[in-house]
């Protein structure tokens, strides 16, 4: 196990892809919070300072397709042959690409996390605002964005284990977020929807783009988005991924 | 050093029976081509021997176990199958230092091998670069990775230029000696003659013949008068 995440870390650090996808994390923030102050964000609302740090958990939709290309990726360009070989169990693979991933996920998130504080103290002191840090409010949505930009990359290697043709994967994933799950969310009531993946990574970011929903707890967010990332890569590792390698 | 195993093997896809009930062994020691038309069950047979796909029936062994319950499978096989693939921005010294992690295998043994497959000028550039006889020659690199006793490659000779297919010939008749197993498929029989000891034909599927090169005949018009034989269709 230990050689297979030392391979895993080995492949992310011998291509580019994965690093340009990890950088678009930040320039999204920094996009975002600048949007937010030119509409006229009242910097001396606590509230929408809050809303400049949750743009943090919006860069796990980069993270999530980085899960993705974790395992569709090599499907994509055959690198699973030999990935398999070395790893006859696959379920160990999935495993280490989890670790991975998770880890790697994480750092974007801090990455995310460090350009919101830096933007948003920036235009809040350009504006005569000033930062509130003091409150719990602050590093809570600060800490929840992290951890949603980590939770999107085990769920992504789990969609990716599970629908191996990346196309497929990213188009689902985004679909899903970008169209179903709202739709769903409305058929099945505020009370059930709040289980959904979209609204339980809101939880946990604290970012509130659906402003009619009731979301869980923010702790309630993380054990769901735990949750998902099990079921999804559990059911891989027992249908996808024992088909046979031609 | 072990033998391959193959016993009563039998891979249907869908409909189609791509391997029924074929049993051969690959001893240690010699070069066994594996050889048969295009679609005759070649690869198929390579990739269950891999743990690649599961068999419908019967199985294959490596030294008596299956490739799955090899502990360090790749200190015991090296392999190149043809849809081995490699990520196109990476470069070849790169590919070769992903696997050296997941084998446990020392770095300086990276470029060992880069240098026995001529690729040692080569090692920094992005796999997309490589001509296929370069990639061939870098999966050729992987395989010995390992410095494996077994090694399976299937069709290896292909897009190899004239130097490589000698290097190609040499390093499999010196590994042979030392006593390892090699089993190499291909439909090229000019370059069999001159490499196997030891020949497996296969057609639809099924074993045609199993036994020394010398008994059909060590020249290329005798191995191919006798492939196209048993080969042919049954009617």
């Amino acid at each position: 196990m230990q050689s297979m995440i030392r391979s895993e870390f080995r492949k992310l650090t011998t291509v580019r892809a994965p690093w340009l996808l990890l950088a678009a994390g930040p320039l999204l923030v920094v996009a975002g919070i600048t949007g937010l102050a030119e509409s006229g964000g009242n910097v001396h609302d606590p509230g929408t300072q809050r809303a400049a740090f949750a743009h943090t958990g919006l860069a796990a939709v980069f993270t999530l397709v980085f899960g993705i290309l974790a395992v569709a990726g090599e499907y994509r360009h055959s690198t699973i042959t030999d990935t398999y070989l070395s790893s006859p169990r696959r379920g160990r693979v999935v495993g280490a690409k989890l670790t991975v991933y998770a880890l790697a996920g994480a750092v974007a998130g801090l990455a995310s996390s460090g350009a919101a504080l830096a933007t948003t103290a920036a235009w809040w002191a350009a504006r005569g605002g000033h930062l509130h840090l003091s409150a719990a409010d602050a590093w809570l949505t600060l800490g929840g964005g992290v951890a949603a930009n980590c939770a999107l990359a085990a769920i992504g290697v789990g969609l990716g284990a599970l629908i191996r043709n990346p196309a497929a994967a990213i188009a689902t994933a985004l679909a899903w977020f970008a169209l179903i799950e709202g739709i769903a969310g409305q058929l099945l009531g505020p009370a059930l929807a709040r289980w959904l993946p979209f609204y339980a990574t809101e939880a946990l970011s604290r970012s509130s783009l659906s402003a009619t929903a009731r979301l869980l707890p923010q702790w309630g967010g993380a054990l769901m988005l735990l949750a998902y990332t099990a079921a999804f890569a559990a059911a891989a590792v027992f249908t996808t991924l024992r088909r046979d390698v031609t | 050093m072990p033998d391959i195993e193959v016993h009563g093997l039998t891979k249907t896809f869908g409909r189609v029976m791509a391997v029924r009930d074929l049993s051969f062994t690959a001893p240690a020691g010699k070069v066994t081509g594996l050889l048969g038309p295009n679609g005759s069950g070649k690869t198929t047979t390579l990739r269950i021997a891999l743990g690649l796909v599961r068999p419908t029936a019967g199985e294959a062994l490596i030294g008596g176990v299956r490739y799955g319950r090899l502990t360090r499978p790749r200190r015991v096989v090296g392999a190149m199958l043809e849809s081995t693939g490699f990520h196109p921005g990476r470069r070849a010294r790169d590919h070769l230092r992903v696997r050296a992690a997941a084998d446990g295998i020392p770095p300086r043994r990276v470029d060992e091998v880069l240098g026995l497959a001529g690729l040692g000028a080569a090692a920094r550039r992005p796999v997309r670069q490589f001509s296929l006889g370069m990639r061939q020659r870098l999966g050729l690199a992987a395989a010995m990775l390992g410095d494996p006793q077994v090694l399976i490659l299937d069709e290896p000779a292909n897009g190899l230029d004239p130097a490589g297919i000698a290097w190609l010939r040499g390093t499999l008749r010196d590994l042979a000696r030392e006593g390892r197993t090699i089993v190499v498929a291909s439909h090229v029989l000019g370059e069999v003659t001159r490499t196997v000891d030891h020949v497996v034909i296969v057609s639809a599927g099924e074993l045609r013949f199993a036994g020394p090169l010398s008994d059909i005949g060590e020249t290329h018009a005798a191995l191919e008068s006798a492939f196209l034989n048993l080969t042919a269709a049954p009617n």
